[in-house]
């Protein structure tokens, strides 16, 4: 109980910095809300008992795309432009989709519930024969690494292909400033 | 007997931690000017945050977890001053100067 | 007690929160996000408590780390408009600019 209330403030603070996040204009204020945005969830991620996920939106969230995203806004403008078009008909689009979302969520199992479908498929024989068939004690790892191992080979090739992307648009900054200074 | 005395002492301590915590968010909203609200913000790194660690330490006795608290308490010793420091030199450096009273 | 702490907790940081949101310089905002990541420190630790899970302090020491360096990295980005190494960066406060402090 205690700690449902516990999400729910949570959740409303989150709520408040998103329409903040949204509504200003100033891009230096967007980015330090946006980590104060990415405490909050790792927060809420741990409430929800998802430690590795919230350790990874935090280091990811406030760390990472804090420093990213301030060394991008060295290279654009430090205000928002103003949009061109009534921002009226994306709301109305916006709000129907959460309403058709919300009400699909209606039909599903309760939350955490071990009758749910998705328990009975293969969840019970990874859950047995997981440390026996891949040699990992833990299950999640085994499945990660061994059990959906393709899945994990893309997810590091993307990761990888970002993070080269990223240090060489960069990179190319630095150095045509360092030629700049040489001329 | 000992054990009602660590547990006492470890609620006043939480109680004390989070009035404290409550004190320093208070004057984050109220004060006039940016280096007041450092100021205030403070508050809670130092005495919001020592005695709601030293309360929990009593109440986890010699364990590893009081080790824990002890490593949080010491990061929060190191980097919220460097933090603040750096803060304030950050806003001198931009020009940013404190609200001072007119001479009449 | 555990509860009467971590809802003294949740009203700070709705107050630091108000204080990010409605800041009228970039510093206030910065103040209010670290003194946030503090909060959120001391909830995680409260709440591990509460719940019987102690592990939750190890999440605490990396909110502890990431914030500082949040912090350092958009004060250093001020200082000398650029995140470079600090060895090869001409020591004046306005190099160029693209940011103001609204």
């Amino acid at each position: 109980m205690s700690t449902t209330l516990i999400n729910t403030a949570l959740l409303l603070m989150m709520a408040v910095a998103a329409v903040a996040i949204a509504r200003t204009r100033n891009l230096f204020s967007v980015v330090i809300l946006g980590s104060l945005y990415s405490f909050l969830m790792a927060t809420i991620l741990l409430v929800l008992d998802a430690v590795d996920v919230s350790m990874t939106e935090a280091a990811v969230g406030a760390g990472i795309s804090t420093v990213l995203l301030l060394a991008t806004l060295y290279l654009t403008q430090s205000e928002e432009a103003k949009p061109h078009h009534n921002p009226l008909i994306p709301l109305a689009v916006a709000l129907v989709t959460v309403g058709l979302l919300a009400y699909g969520t209606l039909g599903l199992p309760e939350f955490g519930s071990p009758d749910s479908v998705i328990h009975k498929h293969v969840a019970p024989r990874y859950l047995k024969e997981g440390p026996t068939e891949t040699g990992v004690p833990n299950i999640v790892t085994a499945v990660l690494a061994s059990y959906r191992g393709f899945d994990t080979l893309g997810e590091v090739g993307v990761i990888f292909t970002a993070g080269i992307g990223v240090i060489v648009l960069l990179r190319r900054r630095w150095r045509s400033d360092v030629d700049e200074k040489d001329t | 007997m000992t054990h009602e005395i660590i547990n006492l002492a470890s609620w006043l301590s939480i109680s004390a931690g989070s009035i404290f915590c409550l004190i320093g968010a208070l004057g984050l909203l109220r004060m006039p000017d940016f280096f007041t609200r450092m100021h205030a913000a403070s508050v809670i790194d130092t005495l919001g945050a020592g005695l709601l660690l030293f309360g929990m330490m009593l109440q986890a006795g010699f364990t590893l977890v009081s080790v824990k608290l002890v490593f949080v308490g010491l990061l929060l010793f190191f980097t919220s001053p460097t933090a603040t420091h750096a803060l304030a030199r950050a806003a001198r450096a931009r020009g940013l100067g404190p609200k001072l009273p007119d001479r009449k | 007690m555990f509860e009467a702490a971590a809802a003294a907790l949740l009203i700070s940081l709705a107050g630091a929160l108000a204080r990010a949101l409605a800041g009228p310089t970039v510093f206030d905002r910065t103040q209010a996000a670290n003194s946030s990541g503090t909060i959120a420190m001391l909830l995680l630790a409260v709440i591990g408590f509460m719940t019987d899970r102690p592990d939750f302090l190890d999440i605490a020491i990396v909110y502890g780390l990431l914030n500082v360096v949040g912090t350092i990295a958009v004060l250093k980005f001020f200082r000398y408009g650029d995140l470079g190494d600090p060895g090869s960066m001409p020591d004046e406060p306005d190099k160029q600019q693209s940011g103001e402090m609204k």
